[in-house]
């Protein structure tokens, strides 16, 4: 008996030792411990405005970038069998499948075959792999692009599309731009996504709203929010959330691009490396306010940050003790909500129910970034490979598989025509919620504010950010929370760079 | 001696093969993780520079390092000793000789047939706060079941994943507790028995004596996983709820979805380094403190 007292305290003092020397310091954050420490001085809490001092510019010369010999395929002896490493996974896999195998069927120049993982996964092992074990295509998401950009690994399809004479008019101009930066055509948008407003058009017709016109902007938010909750028809207007692939970072992204303002500068790092984040001037802060507001005035839910199931916001739709009458999702997640909804289990909303409109954002504003992910192209020093590659992209962004991948998947076609194309054709003449996504990003203004912003470390800005957000909806201060991030963030850039070039 | 040294070259080609993998798959790769925590890299890992060892130390003291560590070790606490008590009692009910016993040993040890994934998937479906079964069921007597949910509130989101983890551990401390209960002499509880020990002391004074060997794997292994957590942490909660950062553990902050050093080869080798280096500090203490206490069966 005594022994074992005994022995319990010594793993308590153990563990007490333990935790003893990990209260004992204060300590910097882990970003700054990096060997090019970052300067601290970058900036001031307070200057929030527009930095003077850019990255050197490091314009990309065309000529210095890899060729796109697309007519080496000629060359081939026998059948060229390419590798692409994509991160469709589950349901969308298989359509993946289905649409890559009716391309290795139609022809037989060129035999592609298929490696799935997460898209992290998949990024990840790209950046550990040497360039002998890279695939020839890789499909990667949006906040990639600079980190491959500065692999110096890939053939910029910009050259493609020059050498080809490759038709891209039809092609949404906010989808190509996405994948653009000084001038260099990167990588070729394929499957693209872009937040959407859920509603419950039930609850739209008790408060006694239109349930065909949904909120265009924050005002109209705010309002229709006021109206749903004051007449009892939910518990909640709008159930906000702080992931940082949605409400926490990715929209905040999206809000600045309808408020045509720039998120980084060096123009959103489109015409040089950004070196700084802008997220805490004054539109980023009247955008974190209204949504704290709606907090603390009880018309939004804060359903945290969306971990778990990766849809709790949605899920407050079909909360039955304390429902939102709306919500901000991606647009890939109409499919599946309209089929889980089908399944009429939930008594509060069902498939016909579910209302889309644009992202409201400040004043109404129309348009929206490029979500979702491109093809690139590895350079692989071989002509024939290249070709080919260069090919099997062309089957992919032609207007029937765009159209054939829509209405399989539930993304956006990334170009127009793809609209009068069956299948999709007729998802959208029979259900038009599907169109929603295309139409706001077809009203995307032509400006390099909707192209977005392009940085190394974009995915761990939007962490950084997330937790922010997070804070700033649990009614921290806004601005010194935001500069706080805004630290943090530019501190990331500057580690990256110093380390990247 | 010298049979011994004749011995040598037979020992040697029998260990090569284990000595070569290990060589290969953990000495390799362990060296190679110590040298890369000196190095600061780019993103692909391979332009690196040295920047010395004095980046363990920054890595050590940094707050998210220090914040995670804290959450490591809270989570040890609460999953170990729970873990450990629910195991033994639950094996020294099920080591009785009734009629139907297997099928109770069969459903406690279940959970060793169900994966992290599978276990974790299980608990987000039983509390999610807005369609959860527990939510439906209990919110009126919990009301924190339903709002914010139990894994968005900072104050028991790390709780609410060490039951979890506990949970899907409890069918290997169940299994390893049987074993080591059925090596224990039956003459050694007969003799207890007859000199008139209570049950309660021949539980005290022969079954955990004789389960000491046992408990110190059991104890090591999950204090190891508890260090280690990674998958109940990618599904439950992705190291939230924000801003508090409850549930980062050392891994989550390493590899996590939301990691900020993901992609930086040089301090993510310094951490997962220093969290083998308490992994290792705790097997040494805990093997320390049984050593005296552990009664193998002669």
């Amino acid at each position: 008996m005594r022994a074992a007292r005994t022995r319990r305290m010594r793993l308590v003092g153990g563990f007490a030792a333990i935790a003893l020397l990990a209260a004992c310091s204060g300590g910097d954050s882990i970003t700054d411990t990096g060997a090019t420490n970052p300067p601290t001085t970058a900036v001031g809490p307070d200057d929030s405005g527009v930095s003077t001092t850019l990255a050197p510019t490091t314009t990309v010369a065309p000529d210095t970038l890899p060729d796109c010999p697309t007519d080496a395929l000629a060359d081939a002896s026998g059948t060229v069998s390419l590798e692409l490493w994509h991160g469709m996974t589950g349901a969308l896999g298989e359509q993946m499948d289905a649409l890559v195998a009716d391309y290795n069927a139609s022809q037989s120049a060129v035999k592609v075959e298929l490696i799935s993982g997460s898209y992290e996964e998949t990024f990840d092992n790209y950046l550990q792999s040497n360039q002998d074990n890279r695939p020839d295509l890789i499909q990667l998401p949006e906040y990639t692009v600079q980190s491959i950009i500065d692999t110096e690994s890939v053939i910029p399809v910009g050259k493609c599309i020059d050498a080809s004479g490759f038709d891209t008019a039809p092609f949404l101009t906010s989808a190509l731009s996405a994948y653009e930066t000084q001038g260099v055509q990167w990588s070729m948008p394929f499957n693209v996504s872009n937040p959407v407003l859920f509603y419950n058009k039930r609850v739209f017709e008790a408060a006694g709203l239109d349930p065909n016109t949904p909120p265009t902007s924050l005002e109209e938010l705010r309002a229709f929010s006021e109206q749903i909750v004051e007449s009892g028809a939910a518990t909640y207007g709008i159930a906000l959330e702080s992931g940082f692939d949605s409400g926490g970072g990715w929209y905040v992204e999206q809000w600045f691009a309808k408020a045509q303002e720039f998120y980084l500068n060096g123009d959103n790092g489109r015409t040089n490396r950004a070196t700084q984040v802008l997220y805490n001037n004054d539109t980023g802060v009247e955008l974190l306010t209204f949504l704290q507001q709606m907090i603390q005035d009880g018309l939004a839910a804060n359903v945290g940050d969306n971990s778990g199931t990766g849809f709790d916001n949605l899920l407050k739709l079909a909360d039955e003790l304390q429902p939102a009458a709306m919500t901000i999702a991606t647009s890939a997640s109409l499919g599946p909500v309209l089929e889980v909804l089908g399944s009429g289990q939930f008594p509060g909303i069902n498939a016909d129910d579910v209302g889309v409109g644009p992202m409201p954002g400040p004043d109404g504003a129309p348009g929206a970034l490029i979500g979702g992910a491109s093809l690139w192209m590895v350079d692989h020093d071989d002509p024939v490979r290249a070709a080919a590659a260069w090919d099997f992209i062309t089957f992919m962004v032609s207007a029937q598989s765009q159209s054939t991948w829509a209405a399989g998947t539930g993304y956006v076609p990334i170009r127009s025509d793809a609209l009068d194309v069956e299948p999709y054709a007729s998802t959208v003449a029979a259900d038009a919620r599907f169109a929603v996504a295309l139409e706001q990003l077809e009203s995307s203004p032509d400006a390099l504010t909707s192209a977005g912003p392009v940085v190394g470390p974009l995915r761990e800005i939007r962490s950084v950010l997330a937790t922010a957000v997070a804070a700033i909806l649990d009614g921290a201060d806004v601005q010194t929370t935001l500069d706080e991030a805004a630290q943090q963030a530019n501190n990331l850039i500057a580690d990256y760079n110093a380390r990247n070039s | 001696m010298k049979r011994r040294l004749r011995d040598v070259p037979g020992a040697v080609a029998m260990l090569l093969p284990s000595m070569l993998l290990l060589a290969v798959w953990t000495v390799y790769p362990l060296v190679k993780a110590f040298i890369n925590g000196t190095k600061s890299c780019d993103s692909t890992g391979t332009r690196c520079t040295d920047v010395g060892w004095q980046q363990y130390s920054n890595v050590w003291s940094s707050r998210e390092f220090q914040d995670a560590l804290a959450v490591s070790l809270k989570l040890a606490l609460m999953t170990v000793p729970t873990g450990l008590i629910l195991g033994v009692g639950l094996a020294v009910l099920a080591d009785k000789h009734l009629r139907g016993i297997g099928f109770f040993r069969t459903v406690f040890s279940s959970t060793v047939a169900t994966s992290v994934a599978v276990a974790s998937l299980v608990w987000v479906v039983l509390l999610q706060p807005e369609i959860g079964v527990l939510s439906d069921l209990f919110s009126g007597w919990i009301p924190s079941l339903k709002n914010p949910g139990l894994l968005r509130d900072p104050g028991t989101a790390l709780p609410a994943v060490a039951l979890s983890s506990v949970w899907a551990n409890l069918g290997f401390t169940f299994i390893v507790v049987t074993a080591g209960l059925q090596s224990i002499p039956r003459d050694l509880y007969e003799s207890a028995y007859v000199d008139g020990a209570s049950s309660w002391r021949r539980f005290t004074n022969v079954t955990l004596p004789m389960l000491t060997p046992s408990l110190l794997f059991i104890v090591v292994v999950l204090t190891t996983r508890a260090l280690q957590a990674y998958g109940e942490i990618a599904l439950l909660t992705q190291g939230g709820p924000n801003p508090e950062k409850s549930t980062t553990t050392i891994p989550y902050l390493i590899y996590g979805e939301n990691s900020l050093i993901r992609n930086n080869l040089g301090l993510k080798s310094a951490a997962a380094v220093l969290l083998f280096l308490v992994s290792l500090v705790f097997a040494v203490v805990q093997y320390r403190g049984f050593e005296k206490r552990v009664q193998y069966a002669r």
